[in-house]
């Protein structure tokens, strides 16, 4: 029984806030490299199957077979028209191991300057 | 000789490479089966197993954690050969392929209990079928073999004064005393029936021919349960050969013709009371065109 100047419990207000981001997709959604861990929750074919389908012809896929934490690494085929694959493909997945585990898919953005000094006959 | 197609499981499930592992693990609960072969337009190009899906992350494609190298077996193969085949890889399941089809899956466990049939309950021994079966694959294999056959002397009358189930003791002990003395590498020995035991062997006939010298010594030495006397009569044939045709038919014919050379050998040992009686190697060649 309620006292006297005791008004009943009201119902909780329900208010959803809500904040919205535009921006815009990407095309192609990734970015120069992604190293695909062993146990991420992508794999190599998973990968490919996701970049043919939005980025066609653009990136190629390496298949690391003893390597310890990375599967796979997945490149822009552009970039190795600057850098030799192997050149590159040494320096990105030695930092990428600094800093991944196993379950990890790491992308990288490289970006490189070539720079050439040339001398001619006057 | 028993083949996969004979024990194989003929209902096939299959999954397509793209299907994610999730997917894969509820059809192997569902059906209780331990693996799914990938077959992607009708071509076989892996196989995921309860191992590989451990392994995964749930949200992977089976072709992300299927196991790439399939280990396929014709369905004619021997039980034998499979099992070989399976600890070579360290594998539980062999696909079995007829031609360019999965025909069927042979698992470990359904090899192990068809080989049980073959084990001697008495002495733990192979039967003779296995026997058979591993010397025609030493012959497949292109080794020279010999066939040691071992005959217990009177054990009739060990069985008629001290009774069968003293009979089945001794027996027991032959088969360890037999055992002992192997070579695993190249001997394979079998209880052939009743108090007859064989060896098969990749030796030399001169070097088989010791070995059974061995085993007739150490039956004399052994000191054997109330003062009773156990001794063996051994037969030892080997054979060459040479531009063998048709290997299947070949080896199994030479593999016979050798148990029963040497059996014979050990009757005419126990007739002769010599220990060890050695037929002389036989070519193969012309035996078997004379057939």
């Amino acid at each position: 029984m309620l006292s006297k100047g005791t008004s009943p419990p009201t119902e909780p207000l329900r208010k959803a806030d809500m904040t919205i981001k535009l921006s815009e997709f990407e095309i192609p959604p990734m970015q120069d490299i992604m190293l695909v861990g062993k146990k991420a929750p992508i794999g190599p074919e998973a990968v490919r199957q996701m970049v043919d389908a939005v980025s066609p012809d653009q990136y190629e896929i390496v298949h690391l077979n003893s390597h310890e934490v990375f599967e796979a690494v997945v490149i822009k085929k552009s970039l190795l028209k600057l850098l030799p694959k192997e050149k590159l493909l040494s320096v990105v997945i030695e930092e990428g191991g600094r800093i991944a585990n196993e379950s990890m898919v790491v992308k990288a953005q490289i970006n490189l300057t070539i720079r050439v000094n040339r001398v001619v006959d006057l | 000789m028993q083949m996969a197609k004979n024990i194989m499981s003929r209902k096939l499930y299959t999954i397509d490479p793209l299907t994610g592992v999730g997917r894969a693990a509820a059809i192997m609960e569902r059906c209780g089966i331990g693996c799914l072969p990938v077959v992607d337009e009708g071509k076989l190009v892996g196989i995921i197993t309860s191992r590989d899906i451990k392994k995964s992350h749930p949200n992977r494609l089976v072709a992300d954690a299927m196991t790439k190298e399939v280990i396929t077996v014709p369905p004619t193969v021997s039980i034998w050969e499979a099992k070989k085949l399976m600890e070579e890889y360290k594998i539980e399941r062999l696909v079995v392929v007829d031609e360019k089809n999965i025909v069927g899956i042979i698992t470990k466990a359904q090899i192990i209990a068809e080989l049980s049939r073959y084990i001697d309950s008495l002495t733990g021994l192979n039967k003779a079928e296995v026997f058979y079966e591993r010397a025609r694959q030493l012959l497949k294999k292109g080794h020279e073999i010999a066939v040691i056959f071992l005959d217990i002397d009177n054990f009739g009358l060990i069985n008629k004064e001290y009774g069968h189930v003293y009979g089945d003791s001794v027996l027991r002990r032959i088969a360890a005393i037999l055992d002992r003395l192997i070579d695993k590498k190249r001997d394979i020995l079998c209880r052939y029936a009743g108090d007859e035991f064989a060896v098969v062997s990749t030796r030399s006939l001169k070097d088989a021919e010791r070995f059974a010298l061995q085993v007739v010594t150490a039956f004399a030495n052994e000191k054997w349960p109330d003062g009773i006397k156990v001794s063996v009569s051994a037969g030892v044939a080997g054979g060459r050969r040479s531009g063998l045709r048709n290997l299947n038919e070949d080896s199994s014919y030479i593999v016979k013709n050798l148990i029963n050379l040497a059996s014979l050998a050990s009757t005419k040992a126990k007739k002769l009371k010599k220990p060890v009686v050695v037929v002389d190697a036989v070519e193969f060649k012309e035996m078997v065109s004379m057939q």
